[in-house]
């Protein structure tokens, strides 16, 4: 077939489909207005933007980038990053697992659609809430917890400002969090289990015991590796909401990760072209994660996400 | 989920024991899940003297509604209403309804630069301009301080649009091919046909929209600079982390015993703002989770 020929043919494809283009109007001009003009605008990052005058910004090659890699104060946010995401994977990660487990062996569904439901709630509720009831509880004055480890230990500690309990205190409310939203991609897989596997079981002798650790479990291993291998790809997002609403200047040493940084050096200090450098440098590092943890999961035989 | 009749067997006294231990276990889970949100009810029922005292556990100690009254008298609260309830219903109305009409061209196979637009779709899942280029758009197309700049940006997100389209393609294409013969066109079919079918997951799509845009405070932070055009959320930040100013708009003077009052105060507004999603969400957490369902079985 000739080139002008397969031409037409495309054409009359396209005509032929064309109120399907009308449909995708709203959402073509939406991505490329809200999400690859953004993009575009990366390009200031490479620039000192003049924020009185954009036009007269001038091309500065890398010097933003050499610049966030000789501050001093960029290496403990970077650190502080992958401290605090990775203390909530390897905390957090089991927890769902384990709670779904669990509840699957409840057999009145009764009681267990309530405690899904009630499990499943602070996962709707925002950080702003959250965060005002978790500075209620820890008021240095009144604050229940507070009240509680005085009690306990004779000693008022202040954990919002506090450079030691800070970051425990987010692991522990991050997985209050998520904990329970978390169990339904495990619940979604026990669905699929053939329940000839457990009668098959029952007729063999198997136990409750027996029947999750050499049925259920083994039937959600797969669901368990991609969420693995997903949140290793996400390992740059330490929750910028939670720590956001709750950190200070007491505890920005050990609190402040790139996600607020980026705020506060470009919405607070007007550095657009700095913040939006050191921004750039974690989505492109987030980007090259998750397909290099996508191409993992792939080649161990799971699904990866596309 | 399907369930397998097990009572036949009779249980090992270590399976009896795990039962009780379970259901126990769970029990304390739930009440620790809800303990945080009583404490705080009770704190904004409580009277200033005995919030300062502390010890308020299951109870509130000398109950009043006085705070309830001084959160309420706040413009700032009933502003932040108006803002997020405009923002929810724009939002959730035009977001589900372009997540849609964007879902469902793609859904078909046929359709040329189909699978290229897809991929551009898909791809800004994993990259993003980021915090600073969105901000100085938003200014290029001077909506800050427009309400609109609360809607728009997050309008359609690749995710939702993703789980549409696999619920778009599981529709059989027998059906689209009568409605053709008779003369339809794809945005009638689309219309009259695929979205009817479809309730299930639009309801589920619009309601994660909307719970994405009623916890939304940071659009506002980023662009709204007049306060009272803010979000509830973004007004509901200030009062927690700019205590004083918070007070005196509430008509609190500023004094000694204005700590504890700030914590009523705080605690009853916490209360104003959670209450709606308290009461929605029983009822409708069962499209949540078939949300989930249908998002993870084609990831």
């Amino acid at each position: 077939m000739s080139w002008t020929k397969k031409r037409n043919r495309l054409s009359t494809e396209m005509w032929r489909n064309r109120w399907l283009y009308v449909l995708l109007i709203p959402g073509i001009l939406f991505f490329a207005i809200f999400k690859y003009v953004p993009m575009a605008g990366l390009k200031i990052a490479f620039m000192d933007y003049n924020q009185y005058n954009p036009t007269a910004s001038e091309w500065v090659g890398m010097e933003q980038f050499v610049k966030l890699f000789s501050k001093r104060s960029f290496f403990p946010v970077l650190r502080n990053t992958i401290v605090i995401s990775l203390l909530k994977l390897i905390i957090g990660f089991p927890i769902p697992v384990i709670l779904a487990l669990m509840m699957n062996e409840m057999r009145n569904l009764k009681f267990k659609k309530i405690s899904q439901t009630l499990l499943y709630l602070p996962h709707f509720i925002s950080w702003v809430i959250l965060s005002g009831i978790i500075m209620n509880l820890l008021d240095p004055d009144n604050g229940l917890i507070t009240k509680f480890i005085e009690a306990l230990t004779g000693e008022t500690v202040m954990v919002l400002t506090s450079k030691k309990w800070f970051v425990p205190m987010l692991i522990v409310t991050d997985i209050y969090k998520g904990m329970g939203w978390g169990t339904i991609l495990y619940f979604a897989a026990m669905s699929g289990i053939d329940p000839q596997l457990y009668e098959a079981a029952q007729i063999d002798g198997a136990g409750r015991w027996k029947q999750a650790l050499h049925i259920t479990l083994p039937s959600i291993v797969p669901t368990i590796v991609v969420a693995f291998i997903m949140n290793c790809g996400n390992i740059l997002n330490a929750g910028f909401d939670q720590i956001f609403m709750l950190y200070s200047s007491h505890v920005y040493e050990v609190a402040d990760i790139i996600d607020t940084y980026v705020y506060r050096m470009g919405i607070i200090n007007n550095d657009y072209s700095f913040s939006t450098a050191a921004g750039m440098f974690k989505s492109v590092v987030a980007l090259i994660l998750v397909l290099l943890v996508n191409h993992i999961a792939k080649r161990t035989g799971n699904n990866g996400l596309f | 989920m399907s369930k397998v009749k097990r009572k036949g067997i009779r249980r090992s006294k270590g399976e009896q024991i795990f039962t009780v231990f379970n259901y126990a276990f769970f029990t304390v889970l739930c009440l620790i899940m809800l303990y945080p949100f009583w404490h705080v009810v009770m704190m904004s029922f409580s009277s200033v003297e005995a919030t300062a005292k502390g010890g308020i556990f299951l109870w509130p100690k000398g109950f009043n509604l006085d705070t309830y009254e001084k959160v309420f008298r706040d413009p700032s609260i009933w502003t932040g209403y108006l803002t997020t309830i405009m923002v929810t219903i724009a939002g959730t109305v035009l977001g589900t309804l372009f997540t849609a009409t964007t879902a469902y061209p793609l859904s078909k196979k046929r359709l040329p630069f189909g699978k290229l637009m897809s991929l551009l779709v898909l791809f800004t899942m994993l990259f993003s301009g980021g915090m600073i280029p969105g901000y100085l758009l938003m200014k290029d197309l001077r909506m800050i301080d427009n309400r609109w700049s609360l809607v728009l940006p997050g309008l359609i997100s690749a995710y939702n649009v993703i789980i549409m389209k696999s619920n778009f393609q599981a529709i059989p294409d027998s059906l689209e091919e009568s409605a053709k013969l008779d003369g339809a066109n794809d945005v009638i079919i689309f219309w009259k046909i695929i979205m009817p079918l479809s309730k299930a997951t639009i309801a589920t799509i619009a309601l994660f929209t909307a719970v994405g845009y009623w916890n939304d405070y940071f659009s506002s932070v980023l662009y709204i600079n007049s306060k009272d055009k803010w979000a509830l959320q973004a007004v509901l930040r200030y009062m927690l982390t700019n205590t004083n100013q918070a007070m005196q708009s509430a008509g609190v003077t500023v004094t000694a015993v204005s700590n504890v009052t700030a914590a009523t105060i705080k605690a009853a507004s916490i209360i104003v703002a959670t209450v709606p999603i308290l009461c929605v969400y029983p009822f409708v957490q069962k499209y949540f989770v078939k949300g989930v369902m249908i998002g993870g079985v084609k990831g």
